[in-house]
């Protein structure tokens, strides 16, 4: 395979100018993770410590292997939600390496809110539950919750993706013969016992773990019983009475190392063999990442470019390279593993979309997993466009992607609007994973076009009414229509509301897709098979 | 950390993982490039952190013999879940061990009989010299495990008593 | 200096007239190997007598014939007198060498061996008794005209010993009369523990030897040990191999032995030497013997003991003077005189012997246990290992914990000094903790150096005995290796997928 030839040059001007605007980026994008991660209450530590607990993220390095890696998802999740006071939205979910078994981790993190679950609690949870049944990856829970947060029940309770779904997916998990571990480091009380409960195997820490119905202070108000919490749901009660809890342990230390020795008998699962060979490193420095994004998100760069920093020896093995140039496909290595890459490289046209939706079927025809590079301003508009039929052309690119099965994996490195993010696998496409770039923005539309569009709307209802308005009052319509459109466009409002599996710095992009594309090849891949492609 | 060695009185925490080009150790904070190689009668090449060390090495069971800068040492490693599980299970003074190799001389009580603390349980002979070993707590012994004449290895159970009944 | 390969020649021409061909070797461990090996030289066939415990040994791989003997402990087997002579008897034995310890200095069984016919290699039952009794033996050497230290006897008055012990004065030593190697024996430097301190002794004395009889004697503050190697024919004719120095002791146990002794010059040596020879000349003492004496800050130096047997430590005079002891033992046992006039005997280099023990110096030198999983013995010029132990053995707490002595010549002091360093560090043996790295401390400290140390050197000097702190360097090899030779550590490693492997702790 050819290596790409960059045309960078990263000693100009504009290459310093953009490596220091996106360097800036990534660093405040690991500042916010940072005080989403660590930043909590005097008080939450304190409670911990009394607790002799330990922090969900020391939970979570002692339950991985060591000198192994961890993909976190969604680390911002409700960061833009409940006035940010759910950093995380309250969990940690992530694939790492236990005793040798890519795993799922799902843990609540008590030092939010006690681990209550909020609306986005429950979406991250059901978000990670099912990459583990799209991935047959096994799931290690780390219970410790404080039940649902009962001010927003009716946003997280009873709907079809709401918490019930939580439990409908560890039995699907378990149907499928995905195993399931929970570590039962608190209190796990009326549905939060279901997690124990639907899983293979438990343990349960001897004096902070229990498990219940209802705890004592509902039991009471019920029917008047009086219980202790160890006599209601605890260790030994479970481990030797009630057999709703497996194994005792005297700490979490060793309540963690019984849970990888339990992962450690789990059966490995047979891979899927796609095409492979040794990984080699990127010629290019992933850094020069940062040199190659633009500020601005309507300029324009070269996606090949953004390749030859992330796959295998910068190779590339380019489909058509002389027609429909505004989208890049073709052939490289990630960590070893074959991938077909879509990205684009303008506007899509009719061409394009052929090119994209024709590409897709070989790469579904050769079984090659389709890494999706988005940067779309969307489908070409005008008169001669639609008279060639680019809607018809469009949804046969639609169509390749939504009955590709192939695993797709999508990457939104800069600017994703109008239907292109569907053409490029957007979220609601079922790509096994998605991650954002800091800088990337989601819409319908541009922002300024929004925000004119539906400023014009107003002017024209109150010019109907025989209004005319000054051009500050034009502006007092317009900027905040502007301002929501960028906040809710923004990747962390994408990630905040999981939109995403999280935003990555772009120079982890390599190792989040290699960690992925592994992960995705634990389920077998079908036959391809489509709908009608218009023709 | 899970994973620990025992050397003397010690425990000390390390992990092993492997990385691109090889294994690491983790001590502490630091992570240490390390491989080994090993040849035949126990002689192996360490390298670690770019240096290379002739030694010799063997292994039985969970202990692991090491010759290297011209001194022999000894480290027992304590699985995880064992170590985990005694750290606070802890009934050590259930048992009596041996503080040195040597034979039984005589022994002062029998199975079942209730003794109090301090008192003689049995008399050992090692180095040329005669040791009594008393009872750590008041109890009542469970099994002894050693006639007289018998002899025995360092941190040998000597005998044991019955688990103490919490009021 | 190596062994005289004239003088084997010569000897190993004239074994057919002897009135034995083959020698029973009544010992185990390295001794028996020892003795084997003089034997086998001189084309004389070599048995051994093993207890079951012992079925691996070297010894036993080495002998000629091998014949096992039972007892109720291991140890009982050896000093199982009636046993051992019929296995001689079975074995068609015409001598037997007792090596050290176990019945070496046992005169019944001297007494039982020489009645059936077969040679007893060693000196006649009378010597066995006068010497093996110290308060018989101190006062024929006192009458005799040989200094010994002011003392007062049990057995002269027993109702006023307490009293006459007192006497004699603080410091003292109490010592079982029947005693050797230092059991029992105990110092008393505040008289008011004077009468506990004898019943402490007696009963020590009655277990471990059946005998509660003491004596006291005058305790020489830190004295040095120093020993004179004898060789007497039985016919009047008797040589000294220059003197041993022994201070360097734990629990009155030696650990390392040299000659010549840094201690004496040439006056003193044959003031020494000549002394030892004397006594032994006064009762026409036959076999290979040991003369120790207890030698002042002040030069002065008393009668201490005489052992009439192959002492542990005999090698270094072997390796200064080029004389093989066990082969001049045999020659007296079958007959033969003395070749050598005094002066024929001369001394040249200098050797040290470093017991190896198997037991931790840092626990106040408790005995260790454990399998020999790796025994490499250290090699090179000047270097001489007697070694009972073998690769694939187990050390026990049946016998004593000495492993092996590693014996280190040199031209001169510091040149052995020196090549002992080399081989301690060399030498490996895994599975037991061994004093090998103690042994390196002790020759680098300073008294040590200057030849400065007497028998009390070490208990003055604990620091050397204690494990020193590990440097972080060591230490991160010792972790390094021990994980990767631990299989549920490799197994987690090995089992993470190559790629996730090569990420290492990557997080985002």
């Amino acid at each position: 395979m050819k290596r790409i030839e960059s045309r960078l040059n990263t000693s100009s001007a504009e290459f310093q100018a953009n490596a220091a605007h996106n360097r800036g980026l990534a660093e405040a994008f690991k500042a916010k993770q940072h005080k989403a991660r660590f930043d909590r209450p005097e008080r939450d530590i304190e409670r911990l410590e009394n607790q002799n607990k330990m922090y969900v993220r020391e939970r979570i390095q002692q339950l991985l292997d060591p000198g192994t890696p961890f993909l976190e998802l969604s680390s911002l999740a409700a960061n833009e939600a409940y006035d940010g006071e759910v950093p995380g939205a309250g969990c940690v979910t992530g694939i790492g390496i236990v005793s040798g078994r890519e795993v799922v981790i799902n843990a609540g993190d008590a030092s939010v809110k006690g681990g209550a679950w909020y609306p986005l609690t429950v979406k991250k949870t059901i978000r990670a539950l099912d990459i583990a049944i799209e991935n047959r990856l096994p799931v290690v829970h780390l219970c410790d919750s404080a039940g649902g947060f009962l001010p927003l029940q009716a946003d997280l309770f009873a709907d079809k993706y709401y918490a019930g779904r939580i439990f409908r997916n560890q039995c699907i998990l378990s149907k499928m013969g995905v195993q399931q571990v929970a570590v039962v480091l608190g209190h796990c009380t009326a549905g939060g016992a279901y997690v124990p409960g639907l899983s293979d195997y438990n343990v349960i820490v001897r004096g902070t773990g229990a498990i219940f119905l209802a705890g004592p202070p509902l039991v009471k108000a019920a029917t008047g019983e009086e219980n202790t919490v160890d006599e209601l749901g605890g260790c030994d009660m479970h481990t030797s009475v009630s057999g709703v809890a497996d194994y005792p342990a005297s700490s979490e230390e060793e309540a963690i190392a019984i849970a990888r020795d339990i992962v450690g008998q789990f059966k490995r699962p047979e891979k899927t063999r796609t095409e492979w060979q040794p990984p080699e490193d990127p010629y290019y420095d992933p850094s020069e990442l940062y040199g190659v994004l633009p500020q601005d998100i309507k300029q324009q760069f070269d996606m090949h470019e953004v390749i030859a920093r992330i796959v295998d020896g910068s190779r590339f093995h380019e489909y058509q390279p002389s027609y429909g140039k505004t989208l890049i496909c073709g052939y490289a290595h990630i960590w070893g593993y074959k991938v077909g890459i879509l990205a684009n490289n303008g506007v899509l046209f009719n061409d394009s979309a052929l090119k994209g939706a024709h590409f897709i079927e070989l790469c579904n025809q050769n079984r090659t997993p389709i890494v999706f590079l988005q940067n779309i301003t969307g489908f070409m508009v005008g008169r001669e466009y639609e008279r060639r039929g680019i809607t018809k052309d469009g949804a046969k690119m639609i169509m390749a992607v939504s009955c590709s099965e192939v695993p797709k994996f999508t990457v939104m490195c800069h600017g994703s609007f109008g239907a292109g993010n569907y053409g490029m696998s957007g979220r609601a496409f079922d790509s096994r994973f998605l991650f954002s770039w800091p800088q990337s923005q989601i819409s319908v539309m541009g922002a300024e076009q929004a925000a004119n569009t539906l400023a014009d709307v107003k002017i024209r209802q109150l010019q109907r009414q025989g209004k005319k308005l000054s051009q500050a009052e034009i502006d007092a319509i317009r900027d905040p229509v502007l301002g929501e459109f960028k906040r809710k466009q923004s990747a962390y409002w994408s990630t905040s509301e999981i939109w995403d599996d999280g935003i990555l710095d772009p120079v982890d992009t390599r190792n989040a897709l290699g960690i992925s594309i592994s992960a995705a090849l634990n389920t077998p891949i079908a036959d391809p098979r489509y709908g009608i492609f218009r023709m | 950390m899970h994973h620990a060695f025992k050397l003397e009185e010690n425990e000390i925490n390390v992990e092993l993982s492997r990385a691109r080009d090889g294994y690491r150790v983790h001590i502490g904070e630091r992570v240490l490039p390390a491989d080994l190689r090993t040849g035949a009668d126990g002689r192996a090449w360490l390298t670690i952190d770019g240096t290379h060390h002739e030694i010799v090495v063997a292994a039985r069971g969970d202990d692991v013999f090491v010759h290297v800068d011209g001194a022999a040492y000894q480290l027992r490693y304590q699985h995880p879940l064992d170590r985990l599980a005694a750290s606070l299970h802890g009934a050590a003074e259930d048992s009596v061990r041996a503080p040195m190799p040597g034979s039984i001389v005589a022994v002062h009580i029998k199975t079942g009989e209730s003794v109090t603390k301090g008192q003689v349980l049995l008399v050992m002979e090692s180095m040329k010299m005669e040791t009594t070993v008393t009872a750590p707590r008041d109890g009542v012994i469970q099994a002894v495990q050693y006639d007289k004449g018998q002899t025995f290895d360092r941190d040998a159970l000597l005998l044991s008593f019955e688990p103490e009944v919490k009021a | 200096m190596t062994v005289d390969q004239q003088r084997l020649g010569e000897v190993r021409a004239r074994v057919a007239h002897w009135p034995f061909a083959s020698v029973l070797v009544a010992n185990r461990g390295e001794i028996a190997v020892r003795v084997l090996r003089t034997v086998q030289a001189l084309g004389l066939k070599g048995i051994v007598v093993y207890h079951a415990a012992d079925r691996g040994s070297p010894a036993v791989r080495m002998a000629d014939a091998a014949v096992e003997i039972t007892g109720a402990t291991p140890v009982a087997a050896y000093l199982d007198a009636k046993q051992i002579i019929a296995a001689a008897k079975s074995s068609g034995a015409g001598a037997i060498h007792p090596g050290y310890g176990f019945l070496s200095e046992n005169k019944a069984f001297c007494e039982a061996v020489e009645a059936t016919g077969i040679r007893f290699i060693g000196p006649t039952p009378e010597q066995i008794d006068l010497m093996g009794d110290k308060v018989r033996a101190r006062n024929f050497v006192e009458k005799a005209g040989f200094p010994v230290a002011p003392s007062a006897i049990e057995d002269d008055d027993p109702a006023s010993f307490v009293e006459r012990a007192r006497k004699v004065g603080a410091p003292l030593l109490i010592k079982p009369s029947a005693g050797g190697g230092g059991k029992g024996m105990r110092i008393v430097r505040d008289l008011k523990l004077l009468e506990s301190e004898i019943e402490r002794a007696r009963s020590e004395g009655q277990r471990y030897f059946g005998d509660g009889r003491l004596y006291v004697e005058r305790y020489v503050e830190s004295p040095r040990h120093i020993e004179v190697q004898v060789l007497g024919d039985g016919r009047g004719k008797v040589v000294h191999v220059f003197e041993r120095e022994c201070s360097v002791q734990r629990r009155f146990q030696k650990i390392v032995e040299e000659t010549p002794s840094p201690a004496l010059d040439d006056t003193q040596r044959r003031e020494i030497c000549e002394t030892a020879a004397g006594i032994a000349r006064s009762c026409s003492y036959r076999n290979a013997g040991t003369v120790e004496f207890i030698f002042g800050q002040n030069g002065e130096f008393y009668f201490l003991e005489m052992n009439t047997r192959l002492q542990v430590e005999h090698p270094v005079t072997e390796q200064i003077t080029g004389l093989d002891l066990v082969l001049e033992q045999l020659c007296v046992a079958a007959g033969e005189k003395l070749p050598y006039q005094q002066t024929d005997i001369r001394a040249q280099g200098h050797s040290i012997e470093f017991r190896i023990y198997a037991e931790d110096p840092a626990r106040g030198y408790t005995p260790t246990t454990g399998p020999v999983l790796v025994w490499q013995p250290a090699q090179g010029e000047g270097v001489r290992m007697d070694a009972g132990i073998v690769q694939g053995g187990e050390v026990t707490a049946n016998f004593d914990p000495m492993l092996a002595k590693l014996i280190v010549t040199g031209s001169d002091r510091n040149d052995a000094i020196a090549r002992a360093d080399r081989a301690l560090r060399d030498t490996v043996l895994l599975g037991c903790k061994t004093n090998t790295a103690f042994l390196r401390r002790l020759i680098a400290h300073p008294a040590f150096v200057a030849g400065d140390v007497h028998t009390g050197f070490l208990d003055a000097n604990p620091q050397i005995a204690a494990d020193p702190p590990l440097t972080q360097a060591t230490l991160d090899k010792l972790l390094a290796v021990s994980s990767l030779m631990t299989r549920p550590m490799r197994d987690v490693a090995d089992s993470v997928p190559d790629m996730h492997a090569a990420m290492d702790g990557w997080r985002n």
